[in-house]
């Protein structure tokens, strides 16, 4: 069922698991489809479905980081300005985020508190700072557990849509609680923000491409055991002599 | 045997989009999924009559479409007033009070989104059956790849009870009958991604353009 894996092995001497870029081919990202590329690492279109086929994604780590940087930075009004008001009897004063959630707990809804929450607070704040720590990982040196970082990437690129739940219920509520002095609901300019933080972070997610994080760890794996062999060569040499 | 195995050794039939490992199955087998060794990402799932099912499925999401659309979900009242809340004029209502970019990323993650995915699919299973449609349904697949993550019906779903239970100590809440067909309308646009298998699509065209060439 599993398919042949690391081939590589058998194919002679090689350590590393034989990937596509390494025979000039790439696997088409919209229908799967294996490509060979041109050489001199150009992009071309699919012969199957007709999108363009890179290698890797072209920018795909400057993408990233600055759409990144662009919701981080767009979390902030996204938190401090309201996100609606509702005015009941006369009386409300705008809520933002935070204290939508608050409310909700305090009137003992706390399931509904809880998934609110973990909405449209924990998935944007868990989805950039995972998207970071992937980015860091790769443009650093810093330890990389490939198996860990594609659970992190596959939960980062998974879970952003569900931040947009805050968004369609204010748009819910602004049309079903519309009856004027008595109570009415209208947004505020925080959901404006805030909309733009899940396209911003749901794009981000789609521009990163994970095959960089193999590359990434495929290139310190393959300088370790170059280390090794050189260290063991060198007492090969040395060890006559010192006898 | 050997020599078989020789060959077979050189051609390669996919490479994983998640990690690049070349991998010599292309296809898993029906009703199974193909993983990825090196990654465990899932590289092919291949539904049984997957072709079949989609055009069934998606043909029903159209068509729950419409009472979905334009039947009331949910209905609120205070003492004598009342407010009702339909897919369209919550977006109207936003666009109105001049939130332009947030009315129209409801209306396309709502309506449009999972609308325009049960067209391309309904689309691609039944176009898929003349050679005439052969470029157009290439064109509809990439489209559908592009607009999967943007369909978000169940994300709006939970959005409705979330609403249904804040307000609810406020006012009088009733369901619409419109929030049954959301539902159903929801639950079958989620076995139709399900079902969908593009895998499936590819190889019916590459079938007929090597039976012509034969």
């Amino acid at each position: 069922m599993v398919a042949d894996g690391a081939p590589g092995q058998r194919e002679g001497g090689m350590k590393l698991p034989l990937k596509a870029r390494a025979r000039g081919m790439s696997c088409c990202l919209v229908c799967h489809q294996l490509v060979t590329m041109p050489a001199g690492g150009d992009p071309r279109h699919c012969p199957r479905c007709g999108a363009r086929v890179h290698t890797r994604i072209d920018g795909s780590l400057m993408v990233t980081w600055a759409l990144v940087i662009t919701g981080t930075l767009l979390l902030l009004p996204a938190n401090i300005l309201p996100v609606m008001t509702v005015i009941y009897l006369g009386s409300g004063e705008p809520s933002t985020i935070i204290s939508g959630v608050m409310q909700l707990y305090h009137a003992g809804l706390w399931g509904i508190a809880l998934i609110v929450f973990v909405a449209s607070i924990a998935v944007p704040v868990m989805k950039l700072l995972g998207l970071i720590i992937l980015l860091i990982q790769i443009q650093l040196r810093v330890p990389l557990i490939p198996l860990q970082a594609m659970k992190l990437y596959r939960v980062v690129s998974g879970i952003g849509r569900w931040s947009l739940l805050d968004l369609f219920m204010i748009s819910i509520l602004v049309a079903l609680v519309d009856m004027g002095a008595i109570a009415q609901v209208t947004a505020g300019p925080g959901s404006t923000a805030f909309a733009t933080v899940v396209v911003v972070t749901m794009t981000a997610a789609r521009s990163f491409d994970p095959r960089l994080i193999w590359d990434a760890y495929d290139e310190r794996r393959a300088a370790v055991h170059e280390e090794r062999d050189t260290r063991a060569q060198e007492q090969q040499r040395g060890a006559p002599g010192n006898a | 045997m050997d020599q078989g195995q020789h060959r077979r050794r050189k051609t390669w039939q996919r490479a994983c989009h998640e990690c690049d490992l070349l991998l010599l199955d292309a296809v898993a087998p029906p009703g199974q999924k193909l993983v990825c060794p090196r990654c465990n990402a899932t590289l092919h799932r291949n539904p049984k009559n997957s072709v079949h099912y989609t055009a069934a499925l998606s043909l029903t999401g159209l068509l729950l479409f419409v009472p979905a659309a334009t039947l009331p979900l949910l209905h609120f009242s205070i003492f004598a007033f009342g407010g009702e809340n339909t897919l369209f004029n919550g977006v109207m209502s936003l666009f109105d009070a001049g939130y332009y970019w947030l009315s129209s990323l409801v209306l396309f993650c709502s309506v449009i989104a999972p609308l325009a995915k049960f067209l391309l699919l309904t689309f691609i299973c039944w176009g898929s059956a003349w050679a005439l449609l052969d470029r157009p349904v290439g064109l509809a697949v990439r489209w559908y790849q592009h607009l999967k993550e943007w369909g978000m019906l169940d994300v709006y779903m939970l959005g409705v009870l979330v609403a249904l239970v804040k307000m609810s100590d406020l006012g009088k809440m009733e369901v619409g009958p419109g929030l049954y067909c959301f539902a159903a309308m929801m639950l079958v646009a989620n076995l139709t991604t399900l079902s969908f298998d593009q895998e499936s699509i590819w190889s019916r065209m590459a079938r007929r353009a090597s039976g012509k060439v034969a």
